[in-house]
C-alpha cells in the first residue's frame, strides 16, 4: 500500500487534444498560502488560463481538486471544481460524495483537464495507472444510466466517478457533473466546459493511505469539532433539524415570514397547504426510503434516497431533497404537489441539469407569458401559467431544456439569456446575477444576503458565505472575539435588515468558508461556534500537515483566496458594474411584510462597506496594491498593470 | 459478553467506521487493515457494515470503554451491548421507527430532544398518538 503524507499534494495534467498525461507536484508553499481545493484551484486559474480565451476553446482548463484534509476524515468527500465560465467569469462549486479521498489514495489531488478531445473520451485512474479511454458507448447517456455502465464496465464497485448528462453535452447552461447519481457540483458552468471538452467521465480507484503529521494532535481537534457538530452536543438549534429533516423545512416555516420566493419572487409568501405539503415532514413521513451521507459526515442525514410510494410516478427513485426544490418547482413555479417536484428535480439529475436554471428560468416563462410577452405560438402551444400547466408537458419541457429542442431550447440559455433573446422588458423578471439563476435564500429581508448575492464572484451562490442566517453571537465572549481579532460588532451586523455592518461581516464569512471549502470540508458544518471561530479547523490542518503557521496567518489563506477570485474577475472585465441585487430586489418592496426594495443607495452602502475592508477599489473593486502585499501576492499586481488594469496603490 | 450490533437499515454509507478503524494502529487512513467495512452496493440503495471484529477496539478515541466505531457512527447504526440491552436497544428502535418517520434515518438514542424520545413519550400517548 502506498502512503502518502497529508500535506503532499500532486496534479495530474491531461491533455485532451495530444492525449499526454503528466504528474507534477504542486508548490509547498502554495499549501500554506492557498490550503488546498478551492485554494489552489484559484491559484491555477489565475497562473494557467490567460484572460480573454474562449470558454469553449481548448485553452480553457478544467480544475477538479481536493486537498490536504480529503482522505482524511475532516474532507467530506469535497471536491472543488473550478474553470473559466462560459459567462466569462470564475466558475467555481463544490461537491461531495466520495470521489475526493478516492482521488487522493490513487495518489493525487488535483486533474487539470486541458485542450478538447476528438471523440467523446473518460478518463481512468487507476493508482498510478492513468488512461483516457472511449465514451462513445457513454455518450448521450444520462447519469443514472452512466453511472451503470461504468460499473458494469469497471466492475470493481469502489470506484468513484463525476460525470456529466445530455445538458452539459449539449452545452446548456449551467449544466453540472455528478456522482453518486445525485451528488451535483460546479452549477457556475464546469459541466458546459466539461461537455466542451468531450470528456463524458472521470473513474477514479485508489488503494493507497494518508498519513497524518501529529496523529495524536489530531484526534484532539476532532474531538473538538465532534462535539461541536454531533446532535447531542451541538450549541447551534440547526444541528439536529438540517441533519436529520433536512432543509425543506425551510418551505412550511418561510412563507409567514415573508421569505418564500413565490410566482417568480412577484410575492413572498405562499398557501400554507401546498407549503405543508412539498415539506420536509410530509417528504420524510411518505418518500424517504434511506439516509445518505458523503464521506466521513458527522450527521446523520442531510441527504436522503426517496422513492414516489403511489399515483401517476409510482415507483419514481430519485435523491437528494434540499432547500432549493421546494422553492425552484414549488413556490415559484406555484406547484404544490410533491410526485411532481421530485420528478422534475429527478430528472433534472439525470439530465445534468442545475435545478436552479431550470426553476429559475420556468418561473421567468410563466411570468412572461401571463404578461402576454410569450404567447402558446412561443411555447409550442403549452399552457405556461403559474400553477397553470400540464403536468406532463411540463416535465417534456425539461427533458426540451437538456437537449435544447424547441421551446426548450430558449430555456437552456438561462433566464438571461433567454430574456436577451426575446427582450420586450423580459429582462427584469430574470432572478439572476453575473447571468446566473438565484438559490433559495431571499434577499430583501436579510439584506447579508442581497450583498453576498450581488458581490459572488461566480454569480449567485450562498456557501460561499454560508450560513445566509444570522448566528448566535452569544456563542463567542467579547474576549474571545478579542483574541480571534475579530473586530465586527456582531450585535449590529446580526440586524438583518439594518445595511450597517453587513459589508464587514460578510468578508468574515467569505475569508472563512474558503478556508473550509480549501481545507477542504464542508460548508454546511460551520455550527455552533465553527463559523466564527476557525481555531478548531486551525488545528485539525495543522496537525495532519505538520504546516505551523500562526492563527492570523492561517486566515490569510481565505483572504488570499477571495482576492484570487476578484482579480480573475476583473482581469476578465468585471467591476462593480456587475455585484448588483436581480431587478426586482432592487426595485420592487415585498407586500405584506414591510420589507423594502433593496435600492441603489443601500446597496452601494453595503458595497462600499464591503471593498473598504476588502482593501479594493471603491470604483474598479481591483485589490489595492498595498492589500496583495500585506498577502505576499505583490507579483499579482504587475501582472494585472501589465494587462492594462488599474491598481491603485 | 458485549459485542458490536448493526442495524443495516439505518447505515447511510459514511465510512466513518471503516475509515477511523484503519487508523487506529498505525495512524494511516486508508481501506486496509479495517475490522470494518461498509459494502455500497451499486444504485446506491443499500449500504451494509460487515464486522470481522469481537469489539475489543485497539483505541477508543471518543467514549471510554466504546468501541471507536460505534462511538463515531452518526446514525446510531452501530451499538454496543449486551445480548439483553440489544435486544432492549432494537425493540426500541423498531418501536420508534413506528412512532415517526424521523427514525427512518436515526436511532431514538441520538435523537437529543426528549419530545421526540418514543421511550419517554407519555405526552403523545395521552393525546391519543399510536406508539
Amino acid at each position: 500500500m502506498k502512503i502518502r503524507q497529508a500535506k503532499e499534494q500532486i496534479l495530474l495534467r491531461v491533455d485532451l487534444s495530444s492525449g499526454s498525461i503528466k504528474k507534477e507536484p504542486i508548490p509547498e508553499e502554495w499549501t500554506e498560502m492557498y490550503l488546498g481545493a478551492r485554494g489552489i484551484n484559484s491559484r491555477l486559474l489565475l497562473k494557467e488560463i490567460k484572460n480573454g480565451i474562449d470558454p469553449y476553446g481548448p485553452e480553457n482548463i478544467l480544475y477538479i481538486g481536493t486537498g490536504p484534509m480529503d482522505g482524511v476524515p475532516i474532507g467530506m468527500g469535497r471536491l472543488s471544481i473550478a474553470t473559466k465560465s462560459p459567462r466569462g467569469c470564475i466558475a467555481e462549486g463544490s461537491s461531495g460524495g466520495f470521489f475526493g479521498p478516492e482521488l487522493r489514495r490513487a495518489g493525487y489531488d488535483f486533474i487539470a483537464v486541458e485542450g478538447i478531445s476528438e471523440k467523446p473520451v473518460y478518463l481512468l485512474i487507476q493508482d498510478e495507472k492513468v488512461e483516457i479511454k472511449d465514451a462513445t458507448h457513454l455518450w448521450g447517456k444520462t447519469t443514472y444510466e452512466t453511472d451503470a455502465a461504468l460499473r458494469a464496465e469497471l466492475k470493481d464497485p469502489n470506484f468513484q466517478f463525476r460525470y456529466i448528462g445530455p445538458a452539459a453535452e449539449n452545452l446548456v447552461h449551467s449544466a453540472m457533473l455528478f456522482g453518486n447519481l445525485n451528488q451535483a457540483g460546479g452549477r457556475a458552468g464546469c459541466g458546459e466546459i466539461m461537455g466542451s471538452k468531450k470528456l463524458k467521465a472521470l473513474a477514479v480507484r485508489g488503494h493507497g493511505g494518508i498519513k497524518l503529521y501529529d496523529y495524536e494532535g489530531f484526534l484532539d481537534a476532532y474531538k473538538d469539532f465532534r462535539q461541536k457538530l454531533d446532535l447531542e452536543t451541538s450549541r447551534d438549534m440547526w444541528t439536529p433539524v438540517w441533519s436529520t429533516f433536512g432543509a425543506p423545512v425551510l418551505s412550511r416555516l418561510f412563507p409567514d415570514m415573508g421569505q418564500l420566493m413565490t410566482r417568480n419572487a412577484q410575492e413572498m409568501s405562499w398557501d400554507y397547504d401546498k407549503a405543508t405539503a412539498i415539506s420536509s415532514e410530509k417528504y420524510l413521513d411518505s418518500y424517504v426510503t434511506k439516509a445518505k451521507a458523503c464521506w466521513c459526515c458527522p450527521w446523520p442525514s442531510c441527504q436522503k434516497l426517496y422513492t414516489i410510494p403511489s399515483g401517476k410516478y409510482q415507483g419514481f427513485k430519485g435523491g437528494n431533497y434540499w432547500a432549493g426544490q421546494p422553492i425552484t418547482f414549488g413556490s415559484l413555479i406555484d406547484n404544490g404537489d410533491l410526485d411532481l417536484l421530485l420528478v422534475l428535480s429527478g430528472l433534472c439529475n439525470r439530465y445534468g441539469l442545475d435545478i436552479f436554471h431550470v426553476g429559475y428560468t420556468l418561473g421567468w416563462a410563466m411570468e412572461c407569458f401571463e404578461k402576454g410577452i410569450l404567447t402558446k405560438a412561443d411555447t409550442e402551444g403549452m399552457e405556461l401559467g403559474f400553477g397553470r400547466f400540464d403536468q406532463d408537458e411540463l416535465i417534456n419541457l425539461v427533458r426540451k431544456i437538456a437537449y435544447k429542442e424547441g421551446f426548450g431550447e430558449l430555456l437552456s440559455l438561462g433566464c438571461e439569456g433567454a430574456a436577451q433573446r426575446i427582450g420586450k422588458g423580459s429582462e427584469k423578471y430574470c432572478l439572476s446575477v453575473k447571468g446566473m439563476e438565484l438559490e433559495a435564500i431571499a434577499e430583501r429581508n436579510l439584506l447579508m444576503v442581497g450583498l453576498g448575492i450581488a458581490v459572488s464572484e461566480v454569480g449567485p451562490d450562498h456557501t460561499r458565505w454560508y450560513p445566509p442566517y444570522p448566528c448566535n453571537p452569544s456563542l463567542l465572549s467579547k474576549a474571545e472575539l478579542d483574541e480571534l481579532g475579530l473586530d465586527i460588532d456582531l450585535k449590529l451586523a446580526f440586524e438583518t435588515r439594518n445595511p450597517d455592518k453587513k459589508g464587514e461581516l460578510l468578508r468574515w464569512f467569505t475569508i472563512s468558508r474558503a478556508i473550509v471549502e480549501a481545507l477542504p470540508s464542508c460548508v454546511f458544518l460551520v455550527r455552533d461556534s465553527l463559523g466564527l471561530d476557525l481555531r478548531t479547523w486551525w488545528k485539525l490542518f495543522e496537525s495532519a500537515t505538520g504546516i505551523q503557521q500562526d492563527y492570523q496567518e492561517f486566515v490569510r489563506a481565505g483572504e488570499r483566496i477571495m482576492n484570487l477570485d476578484r482579480i480573475f474577475n476583473v482581469r476578465e472585465g468585471y467591476g462593480r458594474k456587475d455585484d448588483r441585487v436581480p431587478y426586482r430586489m432592487s426595485h420592487e418592496d415585498v407586500k405584506g411584510f414591510g420589507y423594502k426594495k433593496i435600492d441603489q443607495d443601500t446597496l452601494d452602502r453595503m458595497l462600499d462597506e464591503y471593498y473598504s475592508a476588502n482593501g479594493w477599489s471603491l470604483s474598479t473593486t481591483v485589490p489595492k496594491r498595498s492589500k496583495l502585499s500585506e498577502l505576499g501576492m505583490e507579483e499579482l499586481a504587475e501582472d494585472l498593470v501589465s494587462k492594462g488594469v488599474e491598481v491603485e496603490s | 459478553m458485549k459485542r458490536i450490533y448493526v442495524i443495516e437499515n439505518l447505515c447511510n454509507g459514511c465510512r466513518l467506521c471503516e475509515t477511523f478503524c484503519s487508523s487506529l494502529k498505525e495512524g494511516v487512513f486508508s481501506e486496509a487493515g479495517t475490522r470494518i467495512k461498509v459494502l455500497k452496493v451499486p444504485g446506491e440503495e443499500k449500504d451494509i457494515p460487515l464486522l470481522d471484529c469481537d469489539g475489543k477496539c485497539l483505541r477508543s478515541i471518543k467514549e471510554k470503554g466504546f468501541p471507536t466505531c460505534v462511538s463515531l457512527c452518526p446514525t446510531g447504526a452501530l451499538y454496543y451491548a449486551d445480548q439483553e440491552e440489544a435486544v432492549e436497544k432494537r425493540l426500541a428502535y423498531e418501536k420508534a421507527r413506528m412512532t415517526h418517520s424521523l427514525f427512518k434515518v436515526l436511532a431514538p438514542w441520538k435523537w437529543p430532544f426528549p419530545w421526540m424520545n418514543p421511550e419517554e413519550n407519555e405526552g403523545q400517548k395521552k393525546l391519543g398518538g399510536d406508539v
